[in-house]
């Protein structure tokens, strides 16, 4: 029981480690950002210079930023709104940024986890095809297409999916995440209506990861099937089944997982690519726009939520390595 | 067998899907496609081209200006204002107001709403788009509108507005939309920037919002209580953010997108074959130049002195480049048609200011060798780059990254200025990057545009007190386009203005502070179902209430 308890308070501290640290790197992000769309040139109000508009409103907007303090009080100010959890008001937007990337993150959200999930059953089952065929036709075709596939670049390959299934079939929308006259639409209409405007986009963010994927699976599959203790278990008489599920696949996911939540961490960070050839209102385009536009604040929120999101992400796919293989999660967790 | 009940399903999915989309699209509707998303429907802080465009379709203006082809004027008719009267000397004007104007909420409009909009604009806490433009109304050191010296309101539908006695008076002094009192008055002034009526708006337009939704698109529907509605009107406008150029040709093609603006004009020669298309364009409104710094700019942003460019602050210099550059193959290979020289920053749109004698610097390359050799530059050390003393006439040119009209006039540039042994290094930056460097004068030249304002404004853009005029980017300084642009604050005789305006075009077109090069049209695409739209001065996008399908 004591070495129950003992273990118990290790795995605690561990954890409680990794998430000191990971509010250490969200502290050190944030504050980076601030030092360097501060320091890099562009104004906020520039905007608001313009014949059509008198020159004394951008210097009065400027003021009401606070952008004529020092940068050493505008950091103090930002270190304590964000310490209250007030993250500022969007200069484009004019509204609490927070409740600007709440508007934007359900469709980035929506996008990664539709995407990594289609990325690793596309790869999973391709890989195994490839593996049951193995050197021939089938196998030599995936291998290839693969290859294809992952160095086409994301709007190469949106610009074909749009090109086939939307200007020559005609049978899927060309961009936006759903349509203008959706609310007239019933239940199963608005489901099929979001789903036709998902699709070209997750398999343009798929489609190249999906093939990464069907590479790590193929030869992480290949490589442990040729391991002493899967003949021993073969001789043993132990069927084919149980050996993959419970003693191949496991030991094979390893990259996988470690490749998985990378991916996804740079999926929920925005799929801008995507974003853009689809016009979805995601992270992406809202992070390069307020970039752009000098909206400061947004800037920060933008890549705050980014930050926790690869933090998270990856933590949650170590999470799964632990389940997956408990001899690794002091080398994981630590 | 499994998986061609899957693909059988699959495809009876697809076509299900499709066939919703038709069922659902049948009312009367127009997308029309904008690269980026409002920021807001507040008539107050409309700063954008594109929530300019939507605010005027949801809130009234007292009157309606409309752009007169032939006389290359605006002209007013009634909107709010059914009649109205000025006195003998143009300093007041009595204005009757309709009586059966509502906003969304049911409530009239009144002439409380007309005096209240003037507040609030010319409050400088408010911070809004029009703050500082009401110099010709009785106002204080702040920029407020003294509202008791400039209104008098006889009733809830009729008043008078005065203004002061010695300025020049337009039309455009009242082209304000109205907003209603009942609904910004509850408000603290410092809060109308981030309150809820910035995206639900109570308005008065012929058109009212029905839904946004955020980087999607913004759907107006028919107003029916405004005095404008017709049962003809199209019921649904759905402004529609297409963020990606290509996705717009795109979706023109398809017919998802039914008008948009900008379109490029190689693109343009492709959609006009298309037989559901219509291409046209605007003509006249914006011109590309080369800014030359002509004073020193460091020195001014240190010391604010005022002290000639050591490469263009010479006017035979900046005459040189602009004779040595071919501005001719820019247009002809670049804007194919969609686009004509230009001499001055006044177009021929307008009719009885434009001065067509002016001939501009056609492109003659050995009259800007001999200019630049009586500018003192020469190559003495047969390096092909001109010397004067130990200073080499090489420069950068800055350009704005992600425009490629100006990327290929840049090559041009680059070449044609080599060929009279001047060095250009292109250096292309972020717009926001190469803004900061304009402003703060930092740059040597650069390439930009201008959007030609309604009415025209010269004093903003070519008057030589820098401190008065930040947009005169180039720090152009001559007494005698001052002169003139100061003669023309003053009330004068329709003739005596025409002749000013002749005189400045001349002058400019002399001393050529920036190389002007082009007009370049704002090419409009749009479905041929939509009949009776107008396309002028004023843009393309506008009087949606007339349009038809």
């Amino acid at each position: 029981m004591e070495i129950i308890n003992s273990m118990m308070n290790k795995k605690l501290k561990l954890i409680l480690k990794r998430l000191l640290s990971s509010i250490l790197i969200l502290f050190l992000v944030i504050t980076m950002v601030f030092i360097l769309v501060r320091i890099s040139p562009g104004d906020p109000a520039q905007k608001y210079i313009s014949p059509k508009l008198s020159p004394e409103l951008a210097q009065q907007v400027r003021n009401s930023f606070n952008l004529d303090e020092p940068i050493t009080v505008q950091y103090i100010n930002f270190l304590k709104n964000i310490a209250s959890g007030d993250f500022g008001i969007s200069y484009e937007y004019r509204m609490p940024v927070i409740k600007v990337v709440l508007e934007f993150l359900p469709v980035t959200l929506l996008l990664a986890f539709l995407s990594i999930m289609l990325q690793i059953i596309l790869g999973y089952y391709s890989a195994i095809l490839a593996i049951k065929r193995k050197n021939n036709f089938t196998d030599r075709i995936l291998r290839k297409s693969s290859i294809v596939l992952y160095v086409t670049p994301g709007f190469v390959l949106g610009v074909i999916l749009i090109y086939i299934f939307s200007v020559q079939l005609d049978l899927l929308p060309s961009g936006s995440f759903k349509s203008y006259f959706f609310d007239e639409l019933s239940l199963f209409g608005k489901l099929i209506d979001i789903f036709s405007h998902l699709l070209l986009p997750v398999l343009t963010l798929s489609l190249p990861g999906a093939a990464l994927f069907f590479n790590y699976f193929r030869d992480g599959i290949e490589e442990v099937l040729q391991k002493d203790f899967v003949l021993y278990l073969k001789a043993s008489g132990v069927s084919e089944k149980i050996i993959f599920r419970k003693h191949v696949l496991p030991n094979s996911l390893k990259p996988v997982l470690s490749i998985a939540g990378i991916e996804l961490g740079f999926l929920l960070s925005g799929t801008l690519v995507a974003e853009v050839i689809f016009s979805l209102p995601g992270m992406g385009r809202l992070m390069v726009t307020s970039i752009l536009s000098r909206d400061f604040p947004l800037v920060i929120a933008c890549a705050f939520v980014t930050a926790v999101f690869i933090i998270f992400s990856n933590f949650i796919f170590d999470l799964i390595k632990v389940k997956v293989d408990k001899r690794i999660w002091k080398e994981i967790l630590s | 067998m499994r998986w061609k009940i899957y693909f059988l399903l699959s495809l009876i999915f697809i076509l299900f899907v499709s066939c919703e989309k038709e069922d659902a699209s049948l009312t009367s509707r127009v997308v029309i496609a904008i690269q980026s998303e409002p920021e807001t429907l507040n008539p107050v802080y409309a700063f954008g081209i594109n929530e300019g465009i939507i605010t005027e379709h949801l809130f009234l203006y007292l009157l309606d200006l409309k752009w007169n082809e032939k006389t290359g004027d605006v002209e007013a008719y009634p909107m709010l204002a059914e009649k109205w009267q000025w006195n003998s000397d143009s300093t007041s004007i009595e204005i009757f107001l309709r009586k059966d104007s509502k906003w969304s909420d049911g409530k009239t409009i009144s002439a409380y709403d007309v005096v209240y909009s003037f507040d609030i604009y010319s409050d400088p806490q408010v911070q809004s788009r029009f703050f500082g433009m009401f110099k010709n109304f009785f106002h204080f050191d702040d920029g407020r509108v003294d509202l008791e010296k400039t209104f008098a309101v006889i009733d809830s539908f009729h008043l008078i507005i005065n203004f002061l006695p010695e300025k020049v008076i337009s039309l455009f002094d009242l082209a304000f939309p109205i907003i209603p009192k009942h609904i910004y008055e509850k408000l603290n002034r410092n809060e109308i920037q981030t309150s809820e009526i910035n995206f639900s708006p109570v308005s008065s337009g012929p058109y009212k919002l029905k839904m946004w939704e955020r980087n999607q698109y913004v759907i107006l529907e028919a107003n029916k209580n405004c005095f404008l509605y017709n049962k003809d009107m199209i019921s649904q406008i759905i402004f529609k953010i297409v963020s990606d150029y290509s996705s717009i040709i795109t979706q023109l093609k398809k017919g998802e997108v039914d008008l948009s603006e900008d379109i490029k004009p190689s693109d343009a020669k492709q959609l006009s074959t298309n037989p559901d298309l219509s291409v046209t364009s605007v003509k006249g409104r914006q011109f590309e130049y080369v800014g030359w710094n002509n004073i020193d700019g460091k020195l001014f942003s240190e010391k604010n002195n005022i002290v000639p460019h050591k490469f263009f602050g010479d006017k035979k210099v900046r005459q040189a480049l602009s004779y040595a550059i071919n501005r001719k193959e820019i247009v002809d290979e670049y804007l194919l048609g969609y686009g004509s020289l230009c001499n001055s920053p006044i177009s021929e749109i307008f009719v009885n200011e434009f001065d067509s004698t002016l001939k501009g610097f056609e492109y003659n390359p050995d009259k800007a060798k001999t200019l630049l050799k009586e500018a003192g530059w020469t190559d003495k050390n047969q390096n092909g780059v001109l010397e004067k003393g130990s200073l080499e006439f090489s420069f950068t040119l800055n350009i704005p990254s992600g425009n490629p009209l100006r990327d290929y006039a840049a090559t041009v540039i680059k070449n044609n200025l080599k060929q009279v042994g001047v060095d250009v290094i292109i250096e292309k930056l972020e717009f926001g990057v190469l803004m900061d460097g304009v402003l703060n004068r930092k740059l040597d030249a650069w390439i930009l545009a201008w959007f030609i304002p309604l009415p025209l404004d010269l004093k903003t853009y070519w008057y030589s007190d820098l401190t008065q005029t930040q947009l005169n980017f180039a720090g152009y300084q001559s007494n005698e386009a001052d002169r003139i642009i100061l003669e023309l604050e003053k009330k004068l005789i329709k003739e005596k203005y025409i002749n000013l305006m002749k005189k400045f075009q001349q002058t400019i077109s002399e001393e050529q502070p920036v190389t002007f090069l082009y007009w370049f049209d704002n090419i409009v695409c749009h479905n041929k179902r939509i009949k009776n739209i107008t396309i002028n001065p004023f843009g393309p996008i506008q009087r949606i209430w007339e349009w038809r399908l």
